[in-house]
């Protein structure tokens, strides 16, 4: 029935067609005219979110070697420095492209209140996002994964910079300089790499292969990258995407970006941007550089750990809601961190999940905290107190994805994190204790959150009047509700999908060579069973 | 004695000249040349020159020497030469509507820019020391009166006599570490000289290394590296803007023609000159950047950030690679086109030659005018090397030719330098877009050709990013023969 997609360049649709829609916005619809522009706008990212979903039902999950990437795209486009233009996704970037798709559209609807002053702008600058987005997602050519990695920055820069709060020219010329500084890093990586996979460099005596920056290509090199060599690179790649995820110390642009920025800004920052700097270490970091990925793993694996617990103390501290969900990023983002450096078959899948998760859930408790921010205009959580008795429809939602984002069964939270706690505890058991200390943080510091705002007696005059959820809100706000549910009661078909990249990916590294790994490793299967059977 | 058809070959700098002397001739006679007539004969006078020097490059072999060795025709001349061409034109293109409003007569600037521009393409294919030092003072003479032109302003005039000054001093320091090579070498050819100067250096005189460095100094002082580069903003600053973009690119552009053309063909592989490049890189990434960061003016910051982009620039210098090569001619290239049309944004912005030149002037310029911010926009992530602009790909070929050679290190200070630069160029986007405007009228597009150029240069700048491929493929029929004795694609320990 979606046979038709593969004869179609399908992902370059996908990418390009809110592109199009900001050039007509440009350049057919004039400033003032708002309604046809949110109109046109959202039109565009429900049409990109609809074009993306037969991905999800002609994705071949059975496909391995060159079936692995699906859908692919290739064209010539600098030939004489071996760029190609590449497209092609397997089973993680399809998750991820799902989701940016979704959040897209989220996160469109939810601006129709919250955005007044220069929609025009803000509505361009959204959908030439979502381009960039995509883009990184579906590259196959570590150049042109490049250009969509840093041309998304731009946008990111201007929603923060021109819709955010009292903060906002602080907060974004830092998120926009900490990223540039990575990314350039990650930039003489991608170099060297280059270099030797053709002639050489320094030392190193080249493969002598043809020049190209396919990703694809690196991957197949991977082993034969001299050590010393992969450290570098690694090194190179880990400040780049460490900067992204973010990962203890570089997290400092996180608080002020998420606090500053606009709803939508903060959900598709949180939702999408932050998955980049994951994706990037399965993309790159662990396939391409295996030797360095298992030399390396204890220091990652340690500053995987300290943010998870330093962003939960952390967390507990905040007077401010949007701060407090950044600060939770942090720690959640340690545990995706500690599930992929795990490098076996549950830490790597509860890892890709809980990548999910965590756009979904923390995606919906940013739209949450828009919701009510725009109602009383404060996050203050000390402003709040008992308002589950006027919002009751709030309050609701607002459980269910608390109880998603600290992890409880039957809802999706729960699988991913389990599923890292069984990797994590395979490779190195104590690491699994700080894990587990992390859920327990998490939950304190989002029960006491909702103890706080929810709960007790009514007391500030200014919240009695408060309007329950209107039907625009729960219309942006379900989806995420349901997939939570879906995900953690089936979460089968999305480690399906998963399942081959995965195993791919442990192929590669081959965690069999980690020194002093303990011996209950060989005994593990390298396929997800344990979390999906758990969750059913 | 040079047959008659020697001089035949070089007929795009004589008519360039030609042009240039008619221009002072008529333009003093009676009332004189208009402004817009002089415009119109210079860019016919260029055109003219084009068009010849284009058919000339069909119709000689790949590499011609001529008048006894001291004048070279190749691709790499070429190259020079069209870009030369390319910046004067917009140069003049410029200039019409600025010189209009500053009252100043017209003819003699425009002969002034032609005479530079026939030296800087002198310049391109000098194949002695000397002929490319006299052909570097032609051109320096003719910009130091421009830099002065606004004689009624005392800025023009300092920047003119710091000019002045300084280019005099760094040109007899050039000219004596000339005559300490020739004492060494006994010869200012540059093929001979690079083979001299090895068994010169392998005897132990001392002239060489003394010669060279003395050379060099001259020859960073013209690109702007640090520490040589004291004079650049305030030239840049107090120069008439136009003559700003015209130094800033044309003279800078021909500055790396030459640099290129001694530092491979005269000094040759013998004279280890990289280590001297690679710091002096270093430091003028360095410290461009760091001393743009605190600028108000824009066109002291964007003085700053070409002696930045010099500094990258000389990291592809230094990689001595064909990519090394290619990289530094792509990169000229798509700098020229940011350069010109970031200083004609300036420009028309200006009122009444230097008010409207700090970054408060530039506030909610986005609501103002969307063109001109869209394509400041343009030129700022072009320079800070964001895709997908020429800057960015220009900037990674830079960066992928040193890391290449082996210079990582400086390949480092290069990306970092270049993530800083970012907060100064973005200082203008948040003044554009993010801060609210003092006044609320729009900004007039006074001059078709101003806006015109703009939009050119904002075009040519995202295709460079885009499509680089056939620029990559001219840039690489462009390169200059390996340095002698010394294989190109050699990579130095």
């Amino acid at each position: 029935m979606f046979d038709w997609v593969h004869n179609i360049p399908i992902l370059s649709i996908v990418t390009y067609v809110p592109l199009v829609g900001a050039l007509c916005v440009i350049f057919f619809m004039k400033k003032d005219q708002t309604g046809l522009i949110r109109k046109f706008a959202t039109g565009i990212v429900v049409l990109d979110f609809l074009l993306s979903l037969p991905l999800w039902f002609a994705f071949d999950r059975n496909g391995i070697g060159e079936k692995l990437f699906q859908f692919k795209e290739s064209h010539s486009w600098i030939p004489s420095i071996g760029v190609r233009y590449e497209f092609g996704i397997d089973g993680i970037a399809l998750l991820l492209v799902l989701l940016t798709t979704l959040l897209g559209v989220l996160a469109f609807i939810s601006s129709w209140s919250a955005i007044h002053e220069r929609e025009k702008e803000y509505y361009v600058f959204m959908l030439l996002l979502q381009t960039g987005m995509l883009g990184v997602f579906m590259a196959l050519d570590f150049f042109l994964f490049y250009v969509f990695w840093e041309v998304m920055l731009v946008p990111m820069y201007f929603l923060i910079g021109i819709w955010g709060g009292p903060r906002k020219l602080y907060a974004a010329i830092k998120f926009f300089l900490y990223t540039l500084v990575g990314s350039v890093l990650m930039l003489l990586g991608i170099l060297a790499l280059y270099f030797y996979n053709a002639g050489g460099l320094l030392g190193w005596k080249g493969l002598g292969n043809p020049i190209s920056f396919s990703i694809l290509q690196f991957h197949d090199i991977g082993h034969l990258i001299p050590h010393d060599l992969q450290i570098w690179v690694f090194l190179a790649f880990f400040v780049g995407f460490a900067i992204k995820v973010p990962m203890f110390p570089f997290h400092t642009w996180l608080p002020d970006a998420h606090v500053e920025a606009p709803t939508a800004g903060s959900v598709i920052l949180a939702g999408v941007l932050l998955k980049m700097g994951t994706y990037g270490f399965l993309r790159f970091s662990l396939p391409i550089l295996p030797d360095a990925t298992r030399a390396m793993l204890p220091w990652v694996a340690g500053l995987a750990i300290i943010g998870i617990v330093y962003g939960g103390l952390v967390a507990m501290a905040q007077k401010d809601m949007k701060k407090l969900v950044a600060y939770s990023s942090v720690s959640h983002l340690g545990f995706v961190m500690l599930g992929i450096f795990a490098l076996n078959g549950p830490g790597l899948n509860g890892g890709v999940l809980q990548m999910i998760n965590h756009g979904l859930s923390t995606g919906a408790l940013f739209l949450l905290v828009g919701v009510i921010y725009e109602r009383r205009h404060t996050r203050l959580i000390a402003e709040y107190g008992g308002i589950s008795a006027v919002m009751p429809v709030f309050a609701t939602v607002f459980l269910i994805i608390t109880m998603s984002s600290i992890g409880l069964p039957a809802l999706n939270g729960f699988i991913g994190e389990f599923t890292i706690l069984v990797g994590a505890f395979n490779r190195v058991w104590w690491w699994a204790l700080f894990a587990a200390l992390g859920i327990v943080l998490g939950a304190a510091y989002m029960l006491w959150l909702y103890q706080r705002v929810f709960f007790g007696p009514l007391t500030n005059p200014e919240n009695k009047g408060l309007k329950d959820l209107s039907g625009r809100e729960l219309l942006y706000l379900m989806p995420l509700v349901i997939l939570c549910f879906v995900i953690g009661i089936v979460p089968g078909p999305f480690f399906d999908v998963i399942k081959k990249p995965v195993d791919y990916l442990v192929e590669k590294v081959d965690p069999s060579l980690v020194p002093s790994s303990p011996p209950a490793m060989s005994a593990m299967p390298a396929v997800p069973a344990a979390g999906a059977r758990t969750g059913e | 004695m040079p047959s008659a058809q020697e001089y035949f070959y070089l007929a795009p700098e004589m008519l360039l000249a030609t042009a240039g002397l008619i221009l002072l001739l008529f333009g003093s006679v009676g009332r004189g040349l208009g402004n817009r007539e002089a415009a119109g004969v210079s860019l016919f006078g260029l055109a003219l020159t084009g068009g010849l020097l284009g058919w000339l490059h069909h119709s000689v072999p790949d590499r011609l020497f001529i008048l006894q060795g001291s004048f070279v025709i190749d691709g790499f001349s070429f190259f020079w030469k069209a870009l030369i061409l390319v910046a004067t034109a917009l140069t003049i293109l410029l200039s019409v509507r600025f010189l209009e409003e500053g009252g100043y007569r017209a003819a003699e600037y425009y002969a002034l820019i032609l005479l530079a521009s026939s030296g800087m393409m002198f310049m391109a294919s000098g194949y002695t020391l000397l002929t490319i030092w006299i052909s570097l003072e032609t051109m320096a003479l003719a910009s130091y009166i421009l830099a002065g032109y606004f004689k009624h302003h005392i800025r023009s005039n300092e920047a003119a006599l710091k000019y002045f000054i300084l280019g005099a001093l760094s040109s007899g320091i050039m000219l004596y570490g000339i005559s300490l090579l020739y004492g060494a070498a006994g010869t200012v050819q540059l093929g001979i000289l690079a083979q001299k100067l090895g068994d010169a250096l392998a005897a132990g005189n001392m002239l060489v290394p003394l010669g060279w460095i003395l050379l060099a100094c001259g020859l960073f002082f013209k690109v702007s590296a640090v520490p040589f580069h004291v004079w650049t903003p305030d030239v840049y600053t107090g120069a008439p803007t136009p003559v700003t973009a015209y130094l800033a690119v044309a003279s800078k552009g021909a500055s790396f023609a030459i640099l290129l053309r001694i530092f491979y063909e005269g000094f040759g592989a013998r004279l280890e000159w990289q280590w001297v490049v690679a710091v002096v890189a270093a430091a003028t990434m360095i410290w461009g950047n760091l001393a743009a960061l605190t600028q108000e003016n824009v066109k002291r910051m964007l003085a700053y950030s070409s002696i930045a982009h010099a500094g990258y620039i000389l990291l592809g210098v230094l990689a001595v690679s064909e990519i090394g090569l290619w990289s530094v001619l792509y990169y000229v290239l798509a700098y020229t086109f940011i350069t010109m049309g970031a200083f004609a944004t300036v420009i028309l912005l200006e009122r009444k030659e230097y008010a409207g030149e700090t970054c408060a002037d530039y506030a909610g310029l986005a609501q103002r005018s969307k063109f001109l911010a869209a394509m400041m926009l343009v030129f700022l992530l072009a320079l800070t090397g964001i895709p997908p602009t020429g800057g960015f790909f220009g900037k990674v070929y830079l960066f992928a030719a040193a890391v290449q050679a082996g210079w990582t290190w400086v390949a480092v200070i290069g990306v970092l330098t270049s993530a800083i630069s970012l907060y100064y160029y973005f200082r203008i986007v948040v003044y554009m877009y993010l801060r609210d405007s003092t006044q609320s009228t729009p900004v007039p597009l006074r001059s078709p050709a101003l806006v015109g150029v703009i939009a050119f240069c904002a075009i040519a700048t995202l295709v460079l990013g885009l499509y680089p491929e056939p620029f990559i493929q001219l840039a690489k029929a462009s390169l200059l023969p390996a340095p002698a004795g010394q294989s190109i694609s050699v990579t130095p320990e």
